[in-house]
């Protein structure tokens, strides 16, 4: 029972990164109908532009931890969301009218040109974070000694979820957001400014994916270029599992497929757990595709 | 039959008959390669360009053909070519199987289904699944072909055998997009409501490019066993299965020369640019992108019928010719 | 007509064949300059680009200068046989590399083919040598002969239910399996044998289903990356069971991701690395490779491809000849315990390093890698 609470826990704090990364997917396909294959490889950009931030300027020393951890991701989630913009202007703005395979294969290109990048930039190895960042405490929790940060992460992406989630459920702007989702047609003849709406949804999902490297970075202690392969298909099955285009579902998803995963390696074997990961997804496409909390957009598929 | 297409197939059987006797064994086994992407991109050119299903888990029925014909040879001891239909066949009943439950989805999500399934084949592979794959280690001792008695061994003597079959292949395909059965994958790759409207069983077409795309992948994996001798599952990976993708689209998809040159640049390019290694894939994708955006149809995009003058007036005799002929009755 | 366009593109992509000089000896590199194993690819490099360097500043190899002639593998059989091939064409007189068994397998036929040696410095599969290639050998030791001193040294520590990790990959996976088979012959206790996804960040998951098995030692047979986060994160759980790793664990950058902390009491297996040498040769080299390069040399394999240079130069500096099979005659039967980078060289019939290389380094609690006692 014991193994069963500490696999279940496992699997949240890894699935509440997932969720975190979901997110950014969800919201771009919400309203542009587009796999960002290139939001992965934005979640790396976060995790190894944190690293830079962090030992360029010092900061543990003059803010102490939280303070530095809390600005540290606010320019990071700052330097991310920018280049989501930048993205979405150069790759993807000149092939909205264009078919659909256009832009998912331009959607790689990108994929792949920002991942060689960021390698040749960095080299090839793995990168490491400072150690001692993160206050190592456990807290007891069912009789077990759960750390600290891994609650705190789940927490992150809960408090991050519900902010997204009234934004645009309350606000003038989400309901855009929302409009602009359903048809992108209507909305621009009901006054909506489209085009910005999209620059938004571009700023606010690769911002959460990159807080989410940081987040990685900071509590795994390690970055690598390859890293957003591996987390982006596992948070854009997540999202797909919860529901595409949904915001609770991203991270219903994420947390689910986290567990799935956790419990799959204790009970059948570590060896094949990306595969029922994937196994997950391709049943979920063929019994339920519209996800457990159901697209957000009636159609065909 | 079209004019310009057997112009084509002669000039190039002259020139790969003349090839061994100019180029030396290493830019001959390019030549391989090439030759073997070649036939790759042209089986997922059935499925994806002529009726437009978006897979890129291809890499999946390669490794398929490419097991079957290894362990046949090396359990079995069947010869090697006598495996390359089995392989073909395995592949095919494979994606009969895979494809069957998916094949309704809509091209974003059957786009994620294959690369899920590419990756489920990949890692059974790697995990020895049944005891027969060999794990990560893979299967070595695969034996070379046997044509009439004569083993094919060096680089040029397996330049013939892979290029004759591209031949076969680009022959063979060629008659099949001027066919009906390429006819109806055009129409419901162009508009697939339309097409079932018109009769069409979309999904019967649609499995059985996938069938007929996923045997020639298997049949292309035993030449390459052949040519190996030893295959593992790294070359079976989800990266193979997106330079064939990218060699159909951005050669352009559906076409047949398109492909082929598509093949030639993603093989023989990075060779003559062993120097530039690093940042060849970074270059890459930026020419991915910036050819989506300026160049969205391919290098070489299949051309669609023209009318021309000729055929103009070639309707107006037929028109003058019926009423006569009814008279005639 | 555009078809024959196409492939007059790709004929006329011809560049002009390898004129070589006459009074140069070519000697090729096989490495993985680009893919996954880029930095063992670097390291290769700038062994043997010293090693040549020395020589020719010491008036070459029978009376000429050695020229390194490098292609890139690039991690992957079937770069590798092209740049095979590529390297055949060029008018080497051997070829050192590679690293990674299923790389330099693919390639193993092409250079016999062509009556070239090759000696490999990272390719540790048992089955390399047992196809009779008689140009084929090798510096580095097998997994067979890794496994035994593994299961020797997990039975010193007197452990009474044993785990094993690895990561699937054909290295990791062929050492598990030896061990394991070894340690069953003799009746131990093995209650854990699985495997973890490289690259992946979070093994909290596995070492939670580890811990269960209750084990006295883990013994981890992959790389060192994730040998670090499983360090790492083994201690963040306060589970302090000892672990142990294989040769592929040997890398500074082990400490940088696991902390000192966790790090501290680890144990692996590993060839000597040069500071470790007693004789005069092997620490005069680390000096110079200092000087040219600043830092140490950081890979092992990266050293075992100098040895296998200076093993392929002796022996035609010896025969006076690039005669492959006269190369072969000398590795054989008449180079014994030559001084080379990482120990006494010397090669038995199938083309094997003969000698026991293995040794126990165990990580102090200042990150350093200290060579344990026989």
């Amino acid at each position: 029972m014991e193994q069963f609470l500490q696999q279940l826990i496992n699997g949240l704090a890894v699935g509440g990164i997932y969720a975190l990364i979901a997110l950014g997917y969800t919201m771009v396909y919400g309203v542009l109908k587009l796999i960002n294959f290139a939001h992965g490889d934005l979640f790396t950009y976060g995790g190894y532009l944190g690293l830079t931030l962090l030992t360029s300027f010092a900061l543990q020393g003059h803010l102490g931890t939280f303070g530095a951890i809390a600005i540290l991701t606010a320019m990071v989630m700052g330097l991310v969301g920018i280049m989501g913009v930048v993205l979405e202007r150069a790759a993807y703005r000149p092939l909205r009218e264009s078919p659909r395979l256009s832009a998912v294969v331009s959607a790689l290109g990108a994929s792949i040109f920002l991942q060689n990048t960021l390698m040749l930039i960095y080299g090839a190895r793995f990168q490491v974070y400072p150690e001692g960042l993160l206050p190592q405490v456990a807290v007891s929790l069912f009789g077990l000694q759960v750390p600290l940060i891994r609650i705190l992460v789940v927490l992150a992406s809960v408090v991050m979820m519900t902010a997204l989630y009234l934004f645009v459920q309350k606000t003038k702007v989400g309901t855009a957001v929302r409009a602009a989702a359903i048809d992108q047609g209507a909305a621009r003849l009901m006054g909506i400014d489209v085009n910005k709406v999209v620059s938004l949804v571009f700023l606010i999902g690769p911002a959460l994916g990159g807080a989410a490297g940081l987040l990685v970075g900071l509590y795994y202690g390690q970055v690598n270029f390859t890293m957003g392969w591996i987390y982006g298909m596992k948070a854009f099955t997540a999202a797909i599992l919860g529901g595409i285009g949904n915001i609770p579902g991203a991270m219903v998803g994420g947390l689910l497929l986290g567990v799935i995963e956790a419990l799959g390696a204790a009970y059948i074997s570590i060896a094949w757990k990306d595969a029922i990961a994937f196994c997950v997804l391709i049943l979920i496409l063929i019994v339920r595709p519209t996800g457990l909390l159901g697209e957000r957009v009636a159609e065909k598929v | 039959m079209n004019g310009r297409l057997v112009v084509a197939i002669l000039a190039a059987v002259a020139l790969l008959a003349a090839a061994p006797f100019a180029l030396d064994a290493y830019w001959l086994d390019v030549l391989n390669s090439v030759g073997l992407y070649a036939l790759l991109a042209l089986s997922l050119n059935v499925i994806l360009g002529d009726a437009g299903l978006f897979n890129m888990g291809q890499a999946a029925f390669y490794a398929v053909g490419a097991y079957t014909t290894a362990i046949l040879s090396t359990q079995l001891h069947l010869p090697v070519l006598w495996t390359m239909p089995l392989a073909g066949l395995a592949a095919a009943l494979f994606a009969a199987v895979v494809a069957r439950p998916v094949i309704h989805l809509r091209g974003d999500y059957l786009l994620i289904v294959t690369i899920g399934m590419g990756e489920i084949v990949r890692i059974a592979l790697v995990n020895d699944v049944f005891g027969l794959t060999g794990g990560a280690n893979g299967i070595f001792g695969i034996p070379r072909p046997v044509v009439f008695g004569y083993k094919i061994r060096k680089p040029a003597e397996f330049f013939y055998l892979i290029w004759a079959f591209v031949l076969l292949t680009v022959f063979l395909f060629d008659r099949l997009e001027q066919s009906r059965f390429g006819r109806a994958l055009t129409y419901l790759r162009e508009d697939p409501v339309a097409a079932e409207g018109s009769g069409i069983n979309t999904v019967r077409y649609k499995l059985a490019a996938f069938v007929l795309g996923a045997a020639w992948a298997g049949m292309t994996g035993t030449l390459y066993a052949a040519k190996m001798t030893i295959i593992s599952p790294e070359s079976f990976s989800f990266w193979e299965s997106v330079v064939l993708f990218l060699i159909v689209i951005l050669g352009g998809a559906g076409s047949i020369p398109g492909v082929i040159l598509g093949a030639v640049l993603v093989v023989a390019l990075p060779e003559a640019f062993r120097g530039f290694a690093t940042a060849r894939m970074a270059v890459f994708g930026l020419v991915m992108m910036v050819m989506m955006i300026f160049r969205t149809q391919g290098l070489l995009p299949l051309r669609r019928p023209r009318f021309r003058e000729r055929d103009l007036a070639r309707a107006e005799v037929t028109r003058a010719e019926v009423p006569r002929a009814e008279a005639a009755k | 007509m555009k078809r024959v366009m196409g492939l007059a593109v790709a004929l006329g992509l011809l560049a002009s064949g390898p004129a070589g000089a006459a009074d140069t000896i070519k000697i090729g590199l096989m490495a993985p300059m680009t893919g996954s194993w880029a930095s063992e690819g670097q390291e290769m490099k700038r062994n043997v680009d010293l090693l040549a360097e020395q020589a020719n500043a010491k008036g070459g190899l029978n009376g000429k200068k050695i020229e390194v002639v490098i292609e890139d593998d690039g991690g992957d059989p079937r770069t590798a046989s092209l740049a095979a091939q590529r390297l055949t064409t060029k008018g080497v007189v051997a070829v050192i590399g590679t690293y990674g068994s299923a790389v330099t397998e693919a390639t193993q036929n092409i250079y016999d083919e062509a009556g070239i040696t090759q000696i490999a410095n990272g390719s540790t599969a048992v089955r390399l040598t047992e196809k009779g290639l008689k140009h084929f050998f090798r510096t580095c030791p097998r997994d067979d002969e890794q496994g035994k001193v593994g299961a020797a040294t997990i039975q010193k520590m007197g452990a009474k239910r044993i785990a094993l990790l690895h990561d699937s990959s054909a290295y990791a996976k062929g050492l598990a399996d030896e061990i394991n088979t070894i340690l069953k012959a003799n009746k131990q206790n093995v209650v854990f044998f699985d495997a973890l996804t490289p690259k992946e960040q979070d093994y909290s998951a596995i070492l939670t289903k580890l811990k269960a098995a209750n084990p006295d030692v883990v013994f981890f047979t992959g790389y060192y990356p994730e040998a670090g986060l499983l360090l790492k994160q083994k201690k963040q759980m306060g589970w302090n069971v000892p672990f142990m790793g294989g040769d592929a664990i040997n890398n500074p950058d082990l400490v940088k991701i696991a902390g000192k902390d966790a790090a501290a009491g680890f144990q692996f297996l590993s060839p000597p690395v040069p500071k470790d040498l007693d004789t005069p040769e092997a620490k005069a080299y680390v000096v110079a490779y200092k000087q040219k390069y600043g830092e140490s040399p950081a890979s092992i394999y990266g050293v075992l491809a100098g040895d296998g240079f200076l093993s392929v130069t002796k022996a035609i500096a010896e025969t006076k000849s690039t005669d492959a099979d006269k190369i072969r005659d000398y590795l054989v039967n008449k180079m014994k315990d030559f001084p080379g980078l990482t120990g006494k060289l010397a090669f038995n019939a199938k083309g094997d390093r003969v000698g026991e290389l293995y040794r126990v380094y165990k990580v102090d609690k200042n990150g350093e890698f200290v060579l344990q006692p026989k």
